[in-house]
């Protein structure tokens, strides 16, 4: 264990865990929005920021973002300085100019007190606020479909050429870690439509309803050797299949 | 692992308080989640199986899980599924050959079996003991590995 | 042949500086950027043909020599007569013949082609009489203009791989490392970190594989020292990565060569082959257990790339993003291993430290600040060029004795260094000396050695708008404040250059620039708002000019001026033809008029009226 003062407070976090966890852990709200568990820190929303210190420092003081700093021995961490505020409404205020109509950033950006962006709205601005928790999941996940395209102020996040992505097998991973839920995609319960992809969906023999896309499944056979059977119904036939076979044989038991 | 959930349908008559007891024990934001033990229809004539994770040797949840989401705990024996880690590709609850890998729809979440840490809330609530959480004997241990 | 004895490398430089003392006269053709730009292998060709036709005693095909940037790239293409050190400038091809008739066969100089003084307007004949060359001091320059690049005998004739045969063979790596930390060299890429600290990290850190990198992906505007030196003398940039490799343990090195350097990538290539051929790169190089190679790697051209931590994503085929250094890449670098990463002009000196060792360098240039450092001075200067000055020389006598003033004598009004995330220094910085902590103090930097000098004509806003757009087009967008926060300074940097200005804009653009400052990710975010921070700093009344007065008081800012023509003109209808929206009117040997409405303020005409007829407000 390492011991650290967080606002004060002093804590104990474990050995190799980034501050954001310690920092989490004792319930202070700090924002992060490129942040996801499933993927390595990358450090790119900024908001995490923290300042940090430590007694024998001599008064130094460094910000650090809180997502990527391990934890070290007497350090002082401070979630909410005036510098820190400072920072996150200018992180705030520069997103709303780029993103102005995504209700997520609205929301976090009126819980500091912004309401309206101080700046320049960016012409043909989208919700994305290129966080990168997409492509590092669908990295993450093996199937790098999806990427980071350009660089600067035109960066988009796009398939290869931007045409349907060939690795793509629509698990929607992307849409769902995508902090303001910039990703879109249809679901019909028979086809499923992502970066342009069209997918079909598994359903189970049983009941009719959907499960994965084919892509999926044959992915998951093919890398993970998941047997393919596993495939043909749903959980919740599959489950009505377990009880079945449990209550044969305890029929058995009861009649013998 | 010192110890494995039991289930005797036997002794089940289908009173369904395991399910009642999972889903307060799993409770989401202050409300009752998503049950993990499903007491079904065992086919026959006053034959109920309560259907729960099995918690295998070889699970095919944690070997579909791209994100390495599903690990054993290696306290309990149970496979446990990291709800911040988890992307909600639905691979673990496509693949679960016994469909002990759940969907919560009103919630959205993934949600399987953890043995509540240790002490599984469905067991200590059965009031006929169809479900027992019971230490695994050595001889059964070194047998089944 | 592979060379495994100091001694037999020793011999073998005398032979071939035997074969080079045959020669009567060396014809020297330089192959830099500029020169080669303005028709130098042509020249070259030329003096092929005819000394193979001619057959001259004494000259043959082997006097002819290409060489790298020989510095005066103002005058190019440059042709050099040795050892005579005689320097024709602007040579032409059809100048071929009377070279070779009259200097390499008779002795006589050709004054038309001699460089001339601008103060003296008098003709230097011997090129280290040029205060251009004589204010110079070159160590990492050292072998540009005089040998061949795509020769590893020419590069052993002058003394080549001595350095690193001494480290291999007669030194242990702890003390060249010594050797390299008493000599306080320090990074020439921009940091200026110290070297020697660097290795003794990398060596410390335990683990079976150690990387050495060469950061070649120099990308700053107007600067090409890095270029020239790969393109022109490749050798020395792997001597000093063999011996940095000694010294910290390393088995494999990288180059990491823009890809817009296609002649670097050649000449370095040709370089790795030569040096594997004689047993300096390899297995067991000079006969120890001690092997390293190196492969060349090409950037797509992104100027984050030059970054370290971005450079080593590029390098592992990733993208190149910068990472976040909490744990240094010198611990955890290329493939998470311990890696060394130097800039080119650093590995180029260090082969002469180790030769000569560190109390020779440390008596070159200031405290803390030894050595020298290589500038492609650029600009509004009269001699652009490669030049290389002790740490410590003022920017004066760069701008002045080595660039030889300002054209036209036109006053000095900034100078910038340091790149794109540099920053403008005015007339009254003139006298600091350029060395890594004078530069950063006075709220510039040295970064790689760009040297940008600008004349009173120059609008600071304008400059600032450029160096802004540069970076908002080329940060790499990962993090946000440098994406977004340097994309909004560029827009009020172009509001108060549209003259739409406010009052208050400015505190707006300092607090944001603080804000990147504090928040940015990477150095090159940490610095981006710096090309507005030192003009905002020594240029203030010119910003304040723009946004209260509507006034671009250097006549830029096409939104704030006017062109109008005064009773100097005398109607040579230069200006006339010159304007592409038909603005100006007017009858020959007649005063012309600009319509205003069709003007669109392009300057045209300005550039092209020789009478200092044209007005700007």
């Amino acid at each position: 264990m390492v011991n650290i003062t967080i606002n004060g407070k002093l804590v104990q976090a474990y050995e190799g865990e980034m501050l954001l966890a310690a920092i989490r852990r004792e319930n202070i709200d700090i924002p992060a929005l490129c942040h996801h568990e499933a993927v390595e820190p990358y450090g790119a929303c900024r908001l995490c920021m923290v300042e940090i210190t430590k007694n024998e420092w001599d008064g130094w003081k460094n910000h650090v973002t809180s997502c990527l700093y391990p934890v070290e021995e007497g350090l002082i961490v401070n979630t909410h300085t005036p510098t820190v505020i400072e920072l996150r409404k200018t992180i705030l205020d520069l997103f709303l100019a780029s993103s102005p109509h995504s209700t997520v950033i609205k929301k976090l950006a009126a819980e500091y007190g912004i309401t309206r962006t101080s700046y320049e709205e960016v012409p043909d601005s989208t919700d994305c606020i290129l966080c990168g928790l997409c492509t590092r999941i669908c990295d993450k996940m093996g199937f790098s479909a999806i990427s980071a395209v350009g660089r600067g102020h035109g960066k988009e996040i796009a398939p290869p050429l931007k045409e349907p992505p060939p690795d793509c097998v629509g698990c929607l991973s992307c849409a769902y870690i995508c902090p303001t839920h910039y990703i879109q995609f249809t679901d019909n319960g028979k086809e499923r439509t992502i970066w342009g992809k069209k997918f079909k969906l598994l359903r189970c023999e049983k009941t009719g309803l959907p499960t994965i896309t084919e892509e999926f499944a044959a992915y998951l056979i093919k890398h993970r050797e998941i047997p393919e059977d596993y495939f043909k119904i749903n959980d919740l036939s599959h489950r009505r299949e377990l009880a079945l076979k449990m209550g044969q044989i305890t029929q058995w038991g009861r009649e013998a | 692992m010192k110890a494995r959930l039991i289930v005797n349908p036997n002794l089940c008559t289908g009173c369904r308080t395991c399910e009642l007891a999972c889903s307060f024990t799993h409770m989401v934001g202050g409300k009752p989640g998503l049950s993990r033990i499903y007491p079904l229809d065992g086919g026959f004539k006053d034959l109920y199986v309560p259907v729960v994770c099995l918690q295998c040797e070889d699970p095919a949840c944690a070997k579909s899980c791209l994100v390495d989401a599903i690990t054993r705990n290696p306290e309990t024996g149970a496979m446990v599924l990291d709800e911040q880690k988890c992307v909600r590709c639905m691979a673990c609850v496509a693949a679960c050959p016994f469909g002990c890998s759940l969907f919560d729809r009103i919630n959205n979440l993934v949600v399987k079996c953890d043995l509540c840490d240790g002490d599984p809330a469905c067991a200590h609530f059965c009031p006929t003991k169809a479900l027992e959480y019971k230490p695994i004997e050595e001889h059964i241990l070194k047998s089944t590995g | 042949m592979r060379i495994s004895t100091p001694k037999q490398l020793k011999e073998l430089q005398k032979k071939f500086q035997d074969r080079d003392n045959k020669l009567a006269k060396k014809i020297i053709v330089c192959h830099g950027p500029g020169c080669l730009a303005s028709g130098a292998e042509k020249i070259y060709q030329e003096f092929k043909k005819i000394l193979s036709e001619k057959k001259i005693t004494g000259i043959t095909l082997e006097a002819l020599k290409k060489t790298g940037c020989h510095g005066l790239c103002e005058k190019a293409p440059l042709v050099a007569i040795e050892p005579d050190k005689i320097l024709y400038t602007h040579v032409k091809e059809r100048h071929v013949v009377d070279i070779i008739e009259k200097t390499i066969k008779k002795n006589e100089i050709i004054p038309e082609l001699l460089y001339v003084d601008p103060q003296t307007k008098e003709k230097i004949v011997r090129y280290p009489d040029i205060k251009f060359y004589s204010h110079q001091t070159r160590i990492a320059l050292r072998n540009l203009g005089h040998i061949n690049a795509a020769d590893i005998d020419d590069y052993i004739r002058v003394g080549g791989y001595q350095g690193m045969v001494k480290a291999v063979t007669k030194m242990t790596p702890e003390a060249i490392i010594e050797e390299i930390s008493k000599s306080g060299l320090r990074g020439r890429g921009g940091g200026g970190f110290p070297t020697g600290r660097k290795w003794a990290t990398c060596r410390k850190v335990e683990d079976d594989t150690h990387y050495v990198i060469c950061n070649g992906d120099e990308g700053d505007p107007g600067a090409f020292m890095d270029r020239a030196i790969m393109e022109g003398d490749p050798h020395s940039v792997l001597e000093g990565m063999i011996i940095a490799a000694f010294a910290v343990g390393a088995r494999d090195g990288y180059i990491y060569v823009r890809e817009e350097y296609p002649l670097a990538v050649i000449n370095l290539q040709i370089a790795i082959e030569q040096a594997r051929e004689y047993g300096l790169l390899g297995e067991q190089i000079m006969g120890t257990y001690f092997s390293f190679d190196i492969q060349i790697n090409r950037g797509a051209g992104a100027f984050v790339c030059g970054e370290s931590s971005a450079l080593m994503k590029s390098v592992a085929g990733e993208v190149g993003e910068p990472r976040a250094k909490y744990i240094r890449s010198v611990v955890k670098g290329l493939y998470d291993k311990p890696t060394v990463l130097n800039n080119v002009e650093t590995y180029a000196n260090v082969p002469l430290i180790i030769e000569k060792g560190a109390d020779w360098f440390t008596g070159i240039g200031v405290k803390k600040n030894s050595g020298t450092k290589a500038f492609s001075l650029v600009g509004k200067v009269r001699n652009t060029g490669l030049i290389e000055v002790p740490m410590g020389t003022t920017l004066r006598e760069i701008i002045y004795d080595i660039g030889g003033g300002l054209i036209d004598g036109r006053p000095f009004k900034a100078v910038q260094t340091g790149g794109p995330s540099g920053g403008c220094l005015p007339d009254t910085m003139l006298d600091s000396p350029v060395d890594f902590d004078s530069l950063t103090k006075a709220g510039s930097m040295m970064g790689s050695g760009g040297m940008i000098v600008m004349d009173d004509r120059t609008c600071m806003v304008d400059v600032a708008k450029y160096f802004l757009s540069f970076l908002v087009s080329e940060s790499c967008g990962k993090c946000n404040p440098c994406r977004e926060g340097l994309y909004q300074l560029y827009k009020l940097a172009i509001k108060i250059s549209e003259g739409r200005g406010e009052e208050g804009d400015l505190e707006k653009m300092e607090k944001l620039s603080d804000m990147i400052i504090l928040g940015s990710l990477c150095g090159l975010g940490k610095s981006g708002p710096n090309p507005f921070l030192s003009t905002v700093r020594y240029f203030r009344e010119e910003y304040l000019a723009h946004i209260r007065d509507k006034k671009c008081p250097a006549g830029v800012c096409r939104e704030l001026i006017r062109f109008e023509i005064n009773d100097k003109c005398d109607g040579c209808t230069a200006c006339l033809m010159a304007c592409a929206y038909n603005a100006i009117t007017g009858s020959k040997k007649q005063p012309h008029v600009i319509n205003q409405e069709l003007c669109t303020h392009c300057g045209a005409c300005v550039t092209v009226c020789t009478r200092n007829a044209i007005d700007v407000f």
